[in-house]
């Protein structure tokens, strides 16, 4: 603003000037006129020369104003970027400090570590990576009992979309992220980032605690590591079981689908629960559409290995049956459900298929939506296996490589993978990571809250022999990929289980 | 006396220019600097990378040569299908799309009832939300209980085609919804080339006693030139490089029948976290779609009439 008003006041100064020359050397050339008027003829040159000098005179000072005006505009402008460097260096300065002032802390944290004691004393912060978080009840409830729990952990919690999730927790790592407690979503995305390095390792912290007891998670911490090293902890575990609506069973006069069914037995169910056609149709069963709804059968039973290409022959006789079933029409067409985008759910609420092959979070997903009596057997198999395995996937918990406060996140970790974390997940009917008799006991009491809800329940998730659904390998993404690639070309009927499997092993073997 | 004034002279016009430049620098600037910072160094290091092995990782970039190019073209069977499936689907939905956008145009260029309306309808598609316009296009070509389907059946056809959930009929599907919500624009582009056909050029072949047909080929064709090389300048890059509609429709299946290049780059990168090989599958993509650009001008110069 300053500027401005010097620069106006020097323009009106350099018109007035002007103004005053003007008058001058018109002033001369009337008087040059009036002279050769007057024939006299003596001063004209005089005058003829005042005016030429003030031409030259005009030129030069306006030069000399325009280099005036320019040093007093530039400097103006030293001066603006001067305020403005200041006024950012401050405001950098300002920036250093605020991360700055964490960092002392995070020093005092690993001092921490090394006495193992009064973690009361410092305030710290962490932040956690998760999907759903604002839609998801649960978290709330538990995160809120954390906070009253340790008050000198804060938390901030950084919320992704949901399907993108995977993508985008490994992008942002790969970024070098410092989240402390990351949520991961399924077991490729875990193996793609231990091996990129973006996951703490946690024996040192498990063998640390003696509060810790690894017993409680069947096994499923030693499965989740890699090279005989752990990184995660899971929050939830998952069991893949057959859910069929009792209601429709019993108008249709048949027994209910048991325990150690064959694969055979399944089709004769399903055969047999088919009944209607056009919309009021029934379906004996439904299949969704994802790879892990056919490969499922097999790996429970342990016949079927992703990382083992010489085991993959043994989807072909599930994929078979299944196929047979799609074609009489007891399941519905995979194509029709992936080109409608229809979900597993609705059919199930709606009464349209007897039997649904899912996980343990469909039990939390009936209790609140259904309005039929339902109830839960083990998956079929080509071997008749009992419910003495489960199969399904894992959600763990794991800290960030670039976590600055990996004590707070452990406790964190600690607390809603623990009993207390638990108890508010199996309050919901989802399965935690965590076992134990009271965690089985929240189950057995779903049916006195629930008529519909089956009784028992803890039968399907107290389980000794847990296999995962996708073993750690730092190929386990792109086998998903090629896995999920061919199955969707075997259901749609566009290769055979044969040259689908085949297409698998093939693929499969030539990664790099 | 003389040399002062003509220096000062000189001065003040290199002040000028120099003044001048620093003017207009300042005005492309910040596109520059965001093309820079966003754009060119991006692909400079992506064209490190495609010599790279690089997971994200802590481990840090690999440099392998060209074993990425060597995989690409010797083992990656997706690689191959990949590009098969873009060359098809490029190759297809290119000059359909040109020539339904272009009757479009000739269409609407006719005095018509309603041609506003109608010149809406045509662009809706256009501007309506890509996965909204995706998810009712599968919904009408579900292969059992979609209308399309439905109507087929009725008509007395016993096996319709399974759209969507087929490895034949996946790809002429999405070309399908390709052309139909790309064509309301390219149609508007033609509109505007349309117009500027001087009207003097129909009078004189009228006179010369030129039917419709002879009136296209010799005067409407010929003028429109420069646009037809925009429309299929544009809509040949767009083609190689979509993958939004696969990715929204059928995640590159059944199998791997509407994977393409890009949705393979995607993969590659994302999923498997492989960034040098991806990068080097975007640089093959890079080098056709360069080609090709550069064919298609040298081609321009060639054919176009004005």
């Amino acid at each position: 603003m300053i500027i401005n008003k010097r620069y106006d006041i020097l323009l009106l100064f350099i018109n007035r000037y002007y103004n005053f020359l003007d008058k001058l050397s018109a002033a001369c050339i009337i008087y040059h006129k009036y002279c050769t008027k007057c024939h006299i003829k003596c001063h004209t040159k005089d005058y003829f020369y005042l005016v030429t000098e003030n031409v030259r005179l005009r030129l030069q000072l306006r030069i000399h104003f325009i280099y005036q005006s320019r040093r007093i505009i530039l400097k103006g402008k030293k001066l603006l970027s001067a305020i403005l460097v200041s006024a950012l260096s401050v405001g950098i300065l300002a920036g250093c400090a605020a991360p700055a002032a964490p960092a002392a802390p995070a020093a005092g944290g690993e001092g921490q570590t090394e006495a193992a004691a009064a973690p009361a004393d410092e305030q710290v912060k962490i932040r956690v990576a998760l999907w759903d978080y604002s839609n998801t009840e649960y978290y709330k409830t538990m995160f809120d009992a954390f906070s009253a729990k340790y008050p000198n952990i804060e938390y901030e919690v950084v919320e992704f979309p949901a399907d993108e999730y995977p993508t985008t927790i490994k992008t942002q790592l790969a970024g070098n992220q410092d989240f402390d407690v990351v949520f991961l979503k399924d077991l490729p995305t875990m193996s793609a980032l231990i091996a990129g390095g973006h996951l703490m390792q946690l024996d040192d912290l498990m063998a640390n605690d003696s509060e810790f007891d690894k017993s409680h998670y069947s096994g499923l911490i030693e499965q989740l590591g890699v090279d005989g090293k752990s990184y995660g902890v899971p929050f939830r575990k998952d069991n893949n079981m057959i859910f069929y609506n009792k209601d429709l069973f019993d108008a249709a006069g048949v027994a209910y689908p048991e325990d150690g069914m064959s694969m055979q037995d399944y089709y004769d169910l399903a055969e047999k629960m088919t009944s209607g056609s056009g919309n009021d149709k029934v379906f004996g069963a439904h299949m969704h559409t994802w790879a892990s709804n056919a490969s499922m059968y097999a790996r429970r039973t342990e016949e079927f290995n992703q990382l083992d290409t010489s085991t993959y022959e043994s989807l072909i006789p599930y994929y078979k049956t299944l196929l047979a079933m799609q074609e009489a029409g007891y399941i519905q067409d995979y194509g029709a459900l992936k080109s409608g985008n229809i979900h597993y759910s609705g059919v199930m609420y709606n009464q349209q298929a007897a039997m649904l092959q899912m996980g343990t979070w469909f039990i939390n997903m009936l209790v609140e939506n259904a309005d039929f009596h339902w109830g839960v057997c083990s998956l079929p198999s080509e071997t008749g296996l009992g419910n003495e395995k489960a199969v399904g996937g894992i959600t763990p918990v794991t800290i960030g490589a670039y976590s600055k406060h990996p004590e707070a996140a452990w406790t964190f970790i600690k607390y809603v993978c623990g009993e207390e974390g638990a108890k508010v997940l199996a309050s919901t009917g989802i399965l935690p990571g965590y076992g134990s008799d009271a965690i089985n006991e929240i189950f057995d009491a779903i049916p006195q809250n629930n008529e519909f809800a089956p009784e028992g329940l803890s039968k399907y998730i107290n389980i000794d022999t847990y296999v995962v659904e996708f073993p750690m390998s730092e190929k386990a993404g792109d086998i998903d990929t090629i896995i999920g690639e061919e199955h969707s070309a075997i259901m749609t009927m566009t290769e055979t289980p044969e040259e689908g499997v085949k297409n698998m092993i093939d693929r499969v073997n030539a990664l790099q | 006396m003389a040399d002062l004034n003509k220096s000062d002279a000189a001065k003040k016009r290199g002040a000028m220019k120099r003044k001048k430049t620093l003017v207009a620098w300042s005005f492309i600037l910040p596109n520059l600097i965001g093309f820079f910072v966003f754009t060119f160094v991006p692909i400079v290091f992506s064209l490190f990378l495609s010599l790279c092995e690089w997971s994200a990782g802590n481990q840090g970039v690999k440099f392998v040569g060209f074993e990425n190019f060597r995989y690409m073209f010797a083992q990656d069977r997706s690689f191959r299908i990949a590009l098969k499936n873009t060359l098809y689907y490029t190759v297809v939905t290119v000059p359909l799309t040109l020539f339904i956008a272009l009757g479009l145009a000739m269409l609407m260029n006719k005095p018509l009832k309603g041609k506003t309306f109608f010149r809406s309808v045509l662009f809706f598609p256009y501007v309506a939300s890509l996965v909204a316009v995706a998810v009712v296009w599968m919904a009408l070509f579900n292969p059992e209980r979609g209308p399309i389907n439905g109507l087929l059946m009725s008509l007395g056809v016993q096996n319709p085609p399974r759209w969507a959930a087929s490895q034949v009929w996946a790809m002429p599907t999405i070309i399908g919804l390709t052309i139909w919500k790309g064509m309301g624009y390219y149609m508007v582009v033609y509109l505007a080339g349309l117009q500027g056909v001087p009207s003097e050029l129909y009078e004189a072949a009228e006179i010369d006693g030129a039917n419709n047909w002879e009136k296209f080929l010799n005067v409407t064709w010929p003028c429109i030139t420069p646009t037809t090389f925009f429309v299929l300048m544009m809509l040949v890059v767009a083609t190689f490089k979509s993958y939004d509609i696969m990715y929204i429709t059928t995640q590159g299946g059944p199998g791997e029948a509407t994977k393409v290049l890009a949705y393979h780059i995607f993969n590659s990168a994302f999923v498997s976290m492989k960034f040098g090989y991806a990068s080097a599958v975007a640089m093959v993509l890079f080098v056709i779609i360069i080609a090709l650009t550069i064919f298609q001008f040298k081609m321009e110069k060639r054919f176009t009439n004005y």
